[in-house]
């Protein structure tokens, strides 16, 4: 089992870096929906004894809503947009990548400090978890369209997810499909609104957004 | 206690039904008249619950899922108080508007559907013992106000939804995080299963709960909550949101959608300081936060062009004055409750008042916004007094909560904290003064529609301001013994 849950989490890891590292949205959608099906796979593997009917139907909606409901909702807000590449992002693709490796670097280490309460699955869990939640804050900071944002906020979502499998391991499937829900409408209603600035606006470039200052 | 107890399950499905029977009103005047008399009978409801709880102590449902104590009572009193305003003034705002054919029945539709979700989900917040379906309550009043900001899409609307969705969807991601961390840290303790995340039974193991793990936990839940609170530097999303809703949207934002998120981390501090030994860890963070935020507010009022956005920003500041109350505990944690409602009071009113001067006017700018009180004794005189209000000139209640406050800063011996303070007050002060004096007096340019106000829209504006005033010279003892009630419950001494 443990090599499963490790093979997991380096295909993570590997998402998270052509994330960084892709300028085509298309693509970045593409990656993205990979990794939520990586997301929806990992409660299936870590359980100690085989899955039980509650992991299967969880592991079954995540994969549902963030490996393929949220990559084809974000692709029609991007063909609506007729955006097909980030030209200009704050922080460039290669400077990305090299934040990449620091952080995660920095997630091992911070790993190590907090001593966490040893976890059954893998070691990997807890640094990959930060990883992807430092990751996801860093695309949304770094990148200007909205729907390289939405992606930014996935992966961080996607983090605190396996974060919660790996610390958690009797979270109620009530606050589970709670927490699912709110992430899909969060999802869905910034698809909207990326569909309604285009429209007013002509572009999905979240920094020529700048008109309330002060 | 068990016969009450249905009680908490009803006050939450009720909103929501009501928004799904609003879905089918045609016309957009009956739609805001239909809100207007479910929010109050919502609030009756609410009304019900909280006042027996402070007479019986706390209620409890759905296998201690649900849980009203004095402390989430009094915000739920609080809550229902500012949504039944703004629902009666959406009546005379929106009216307007249906004149103009800017809100059509869909719109309105829309509006209400919204506006009951985001009270369901509020009430939701309000009710739960379970950390999690705290979380899943205040995130989803987040997802239902973003389109409540932009009920008319104009770019400016547009660029303020996108701002307070990504900010605070990124700041209840880290919530989210900081809840799992608390969950986590009950790992060693002899709770099973769902029981980690419940407040009662979290609050029976507090010594053995894993102190690293919580501390984790709460920085996180401090910094998730409190940007949906506006603590700074969190608050960017907020001075947008808050200016470019419609004048009811903002007044339910300001007045009660703050102090929600406010409550997620105020009720965890128990949680924090038991655990610690009351090292007062947890106290001094929040301190930190507040007096963050009142220096940031301070620095951006000053000079501020925008009459909605000077509120907003008065927002910061007096949510950094309650979370400062909360973090120097004592008399502070009385002050900050008694200062959530005189604040949500005087803000909602404000915000009422500067919307329908900028639908007269025609502009929130600050500039264009000249002899109010002249052209509009109502809604003008309603925001001079309210704006006196909100910076605590001396008979309204804000004065003597911040008086308060003052006090319990320097009993505590933090006198560089009551230094700041007072500084910072001071410089709000100024700040506001300024501009309500120029918007008072100056003469005015251009000819100013005259408002027509009914009787309702004026005990609208005037009954909450002389309460405040009122509540400056005689707090009645049933209000004090419930906020003495809310105070003990996160302080654990009796004052």
């Amino acid at each position: 089992m443990i090599l499963f849950v490790d093979t997991l989490l380096v295909l993570m890891i590997l998402s998270a870096f052509l994330l960084l590292g892709s300028s085509r949205l298309g693509a970045c959608i593409r990656f993205v929906a990979f990794q939520g099906f990586l997301v929806g796979l990992f409660p299936l593997v870590v359980g100690t004894h085989g899955p039980s009917l509650r992991v299967v139907i969880i592991a079954l909606v995540i994969v549902a809503s963030k490996g393929i409901a949220f990559p084809v909702l974000l692709s029609r807000a991007l063909r609506e947009s007729q955006t097909n590449r980030e030209v200009q992002p704050f922080v460039g693709y290669g400077l990305s990548l090299l934040f990449g490796l620091v952080s995660l670097v920095i997630s091992f280490q911070l790993d190590k400090r907090l001593g966490l309460p040893p976890h059954y699955s893998s070691d990997l869990v807890v640094p990959v978890s930060f990883f992807m939640m430092m990751g996801g804050l860093f695309l949304i900071v770094a990148r200007k369209t909205a729907v390289n944002q939405v992606i930014g906020y996935l992966v961080l979502e996607n983090g605190i997810s396996v974060f919660g499998l790996a610390l958690v391991r009797d979270i109620p499937v009530l606050i589970e499909m709670g927490v699912l829900m709110d992430v899909f409408v969060a999802v869905l209603v910034m698809g909207i609104a990326i569909y309604r600035i285009n429209r007013e606006f002509d572009h999905i470039d979240s920094d020529r957004l700048n008109q309330l200052k002060g | 206690m068990m016969k009450m107890a249905f009680l908490l399950p009803l006050t939450l499905f009720f909103p929501l039904l009501l928004g799904a029977a609003s879905l089918f009103l045609r016309s957009p005047k009956a739609s805001l008249i239909f809100c207007s008399i479910g929010t109050v009978l919502t609030a009756i409801l609410s009304g019900i619950s909280a006042c027996w709880v402070f007479r019986n102590g706390p209620l409890s449902a759905a296998g201690g899922w649900f849980y009203l104590d004095a402390f989430s009572a009094y915000h739920l009193l609080v809550m229902v108080v500012v949504y039944s305003l703004s629902a009666l003034y959406g009546i005379g705002y929106f009216g307007h508007e249906i004149k103009e054919h800017r809100f059509t029945g869909k719109t309105a539709r829309r509006y209400t559907g919204l506006w009951f979700g985001s009270l369901g989900a509020l009430v939701l917040a309000l009710i739960s013992n379970n950390l999690g379906l705290l979380w899943v309550g205040i995130e989803s009043t987040t997802l239902l106000t973003a389109f409540l900001i932009c009920i008319h899409p104009t770019p400016g609307a547009l660029e303020a939804m996108w701002k307070y969705l990504l900010m605070c969807s990124v700041g209840m991601a880290i919530a989210f995080t900081g809840t799992l961390l608390v969950a986590a840290s009950a790992g060693g303790t002899l709770l099973k299963g769902t029981d980690v995340l419940l407040l009662t039974e979290l609050r029976t193991v507090l010594p053995s709960l894993n102190p690293m793990l919580l501390k984790a936990g709460f920085l996180f839940l401090v910094v998730g909550y409190g940007t949906k609170a506006g603590l700074a530097p969190l608050h960017n999303w907020l001075p947008d949101a808050h200016s470019q809703a419609p004048a009811p949207v903002s007044a339910v934002f300001s007045g009660f959608l703050l102090s929600a998120a406010g409550y997620g981390i105020f009720r965890c501090l128990p949680l924090i300081e038991g655990a610690t030994g009351d090292s007062g860890w947890g106290r001094g963070i929040l301190i930190a936060f507040g007096l963050l935020s009142l220096l940031t507010a301070a620095v951006f009022l000053v000079g501020q062009k925008d009459i909605k956005r000077l509120l907003a920003y008065s927002s910061v500041e007096h949510m950094g004055i309650i979370t400062l109350g909360f973090g120097l505990g004592g008399i502070g944690v009385w002050a900050a409750l008694l200062h959530t409602l005189s604040h949500s009071l005087g803000k909602s009113v404000s915000f009422f008042c500067a919307g329908r001067l900028g639908q007269i006017y025609g502009s929130h700018e600050i500039k264009k916004l000249n002899g109010i009180i002249k052209s509009s004794p109502l809604w003008g005189g309603g925001l001079v007094t309210g704006l006196l209000a909100l910076i605590g000139v001396a008979p309204f209640v804000l004065f003597f909560t911040e008086f308060y406050l003052l006090k319990a800063a320097v009993d505590a011996h933090k006198y560089m904290v009551a230094g700041l303070f007072l500084f910072c007050l001071c410089v709000v002060f100024v700040g506001i003064s300024r501009p309500l004096i120029s918007m008072a007096w100056k003469p005015c340019e251009s000819e100013a529609l005259p408002a027509k106000g009914s009787l309702l829209t004026g005990a609208l504006v005037y009954l909450p301001l002389a309460l405040l005033f009122l509540l400056g010279f005689w707090l009645p003892s049933p209000l004090n013994n419930v906020i003495l009630q809310a105070a003990h419950l996160l302080t654990g001494v009796t004052p």
